[in-house]
């Protein structure tokens, strides 16, 4: 019940994080929603301490809110502070327009799902919150918009793998996250990189390479 | 011994931040590949006695069976080749003030890494391990992608980067299907178990698992350069250093499709046939031979040629694996074994040529054969076999996939494919071969090999790609068989 209401938590924060026009807004809303993750990591890292006496999931549930409530987006605001090159319209569409094809998005998930047989809901929640983050990305410019789009997919995959059991087997989810956050962190000290060489973060100007 | 695979060049790695000496830095890298080669070889005539081999440490993560080894061996004899070839690559560029000594070690910490990440990507059980490794290659080959730190390599590393995560973690999603299909099957501890999932396949919940098999297959459809995921592809091939081209083209596609062919043993065995996952594959398959035959038309710059002619047997491969008939998959894997090797021989040939003529555009170089008689010659020939031209071992293993294609009644298709890889072979043929002739414009570059021991690797790879095209060695084909009996899961003939 309680990993119910916060998969549609989860969701709405990703709308919210749609919606959101500024890049350090962004980095909240991101933080936000890994909170709410940590939350349900943490409920099923007792439930589970409880019932089999594992710590595991607790232990995923501490490094999450170290890595992602605390580290990266203090990473991410510092990278954004020592870009040079800052114009705030950021998004292709009206914001309005994007909240709109989330909800499709959401629509889409829920049908792929209903071929499962089962009703599976949550994961239908967390499901859409991938395909949000996917889109979030290509509906960004900045590279730092795209890296938040990135990290939002990867929590959508995480919350995905928490909700079909007790997550996936402890080393494979130690892996996928610190693999994850490793890549995250390329891509933040690249985006200093790609400022200092093109004097712009905005990714259209990565127009070199055709054909 | 296995277990040196995953050691040696974790070894490597430490010994980059020890050591000063660029000397010494060439002696180990290439000592650390040979070392490789021979765990590889022997661990080859370990799974040839006993089938598969594991290791009981660390809960037996390690497994390595005909389809592992079949790549691994693939890896290890590229990864050695590039080694030999990267001392003389590295040599020239920093007498030519390309890159500076510290940088050489930058090189060779992260060449090691990336060939820990492929090595695990090839020796481990778990499914979700293996998914790591894969996520592990990219992000090991970033900073060599971009090496060259420019404008262009930049643009092509970030779009590497970007695109790949991304395309890796919609595979971890089928992952994640994967395991819901497995739940009720298979006891905890054995999750994700690529032998458990394959000995209970018909147990499995098959709507989850066509499912996951969509997402697999997309992302890492993404990472071995299927069409219309490919985009990465040309940008990363032609920015990144030429033997981490070799290295990409002929190995890391490789391992991306291996993920894909575990996905679909399981999947297919559970399903029964192969209509469903055979439609994706084939689909995918034809997109990206006519995807490759759009671009090589149109190609200024030969490095990137190469990388589209990737992105074609990329496709040839996914083709044969749709048909799922033995024949057709042993046709596909040596197919891969063949394109690896011919087209490393090609990035290391081009590697020469942008070093003495200094420049990626086609229509700027005249006489290379002049200038370069071995490379150019090497170069020459390897683009004949790349079209595929016989005698080379690409023709054959071209010829064995269209003929399964006719043998398993779809001659239309069959006729299409055909059609296509000759709008390829014109392509390659009209737009390259003028680099070849003539003398070379003025000034000219001096006359002369620029890398001697990289020539040697050339001579190797011409005489290997030549011979399997004449003959398949009894060993290759064992190997070739187990592995194609492992995934058809019936054996060949």
């Amino acid at each position: 019940m309680i990993l119910g209401s916060l998969s549609v938590l989860i969701l709405l924060s990703s709308f919210v994080l749609m919606a959101n026009k500024h890049i350090k807004s962004y980095v909240k809303t991101f933080r936000a929603q890994s909170l709410l993750i940590a939350c349900a990591t943490g409920i099923m890292g007792v439930e589970s301490l409880l019932k089999d006496s594992r710590v595991d999931v607790l232990v995923v549930c501490v490094l999450i809110i170290a890595l992602k409530v605390i580290y990266i987006p203090k990473l991410l605001n510092k990278t954004h502070a020592h870009t040079h090159y800052k114009v705030e319209k950021d998004f292709i569409l009206n914001i309005p327009l994007l909240v709109i094809i989330c909800f499709a998005l959401v629509v889409f998930s829920y049908f792929i799902l209903s071929s499962l047989g089962e009703s599976h809901v949550q994961l239908a929640n967390s499901v859409s919150v991938i395909w949000i983050g996917l889109f979030f990305m290509i509906s960004r410019r900045k590279a730092i918009g795209q890296i938040i789009g990135f990290l939002v997919i990867e929590n959508g995959l995480f919350i995905s793998a928490l909700l079909i059991t007790e997550g996936m087997p402890f080393i494979v989810d130690m892996g996928i996250l610190v693999d994850l956050l490793t890549a995250a962190m390329i891509m933040g000290f690249m985006v200093n990189r790609i400022d200092e060489e093109f004097e712009s973060v905005d990714t259209d100007r990565l127009n070199n390479l055709k054909g | 011994m296995g277990m040196l695979l995953l050691v040696l060049p974790l070894i490597a790695v430490i010994l980059t931040f020890v050591l000063q000496d660029r000397r010494l830095q060439h002696a180990i890298n290439v000592a650390v590949a040979s070392g490789l080669l021979l765990a590889a070889l022997f661990l080859t005539g370990e799974v040839i006695t006993t089938g598969s081999v594991s290791y009981p440490y660390i809960r037996s993560f390690f497994y390595v069976d005909y389809l592992s080894i079949l790549i691994l061996d693939i890896i290890v004899v590229i990864g050695f080749l590039v080694a030999v070839y990267s001392i003389g690559y590295l040599e020239h560029e920093l007498a030519a003030s390309e890159i500076t000594a510290g940088r050489i070690r930058v090189y060779y910490r992260l060449l090691n890494a990336f060939m820990f990440t492929m090595a695990l990507t090839l020796t481990v059980r778990n499914i979700g391990l293996m998914w790591i490794a894969i996520e592990g290659t990219t992000l090991a080959s970033v900073f060599l992608v971009g090496f060259h730190v420019k404008r262009n390599a930049l643009e092509a590393a970030w779009k590497y980067v970007m695109i790949c995560s991304v395309g890796i973690a919609i595979a971890l999603l089928g992952i994640i299907f994967l395991h819901l299909s497995s739940l009720d099957v298979i006891m905890n501890g054995r999750f994700l178990d690529w032998t458990a999932l394959y000995e209970r396949a018909k147990q499995l919940h098959s709507p989850s698992l066509r499912l996951a098999f969509i997402f697999i297959l997309i992302g890492f459809g993404t990472k071995a350069g299927l069409a219309p995921m490919h985009t990465w592809l040309p940008d990363a091939h032609s920015e990144a250093p030429s033997p981490i081209s070799a290295l990409l083209s002929g190995v890391l596609l490789n391992s991306a499709m291996y993920g894909i062919i575990r996905a679909l043993a399981i999947v297919n065995r559970n399903l029964g046939d192969s209509t469903y996952t055979g439609g994706l594959l084939i689909g995918l398959g034809v997109l990206s031979i006519v995807t490759a035959a759009v671009f090589v038309l149109t190609q200024a710059d030969y490095k990137r040629l190469l990388a589209s002619s990737s992105i074609e047997h990329m496709g040839v491969i996914a083709l044969a694996l749709g048909f799922f008939t033995p024949a057709a998959v042993f046709a596909g894997l040596l197919h891969m074994l063949n394109h690896s090797l011919s087209k490393s021989m090609l990035f290391l040939a081009s590697g020469n040529i942008l070093q003495v003529f200094g420049t990626k555009q086609i229509s700027r170089i005249h006489g290379a054969l002049h200038v370069l008689p071995l490379s150019g010659t090497v170069f020459l020939l390897g683009l004949l076999a790349i079209a595929g031209a016989p005698p080379f071992s690409i023709f054959t293993s071209e010829v064995s996939v269209v003929t399964a294609l006719f043998s398993t009644g779809r001659p239309l298709l069959g006729a299409i494919v055909i059609l296509l890889l000759t709008f390829i072979f014109a392509g390659i043929a009209a737009s390259l071969f003028k680099m070849f002739y003539g003398l070379p414009f003025e000034p000219s570059p001096p006359r002369g090999e620029p890398n001697l021991p990289g020539a040697v690797c050339l001579i190797i790879l011409l005489i290997a790609i030549t011979i399997s095209g004449l003959y398949v060695p009894d060993v290759v084909v064992v190997l070739l068989n187990g592995a194609a009996e492992i995934i058809t899961g019936s054996p060949i003939m």
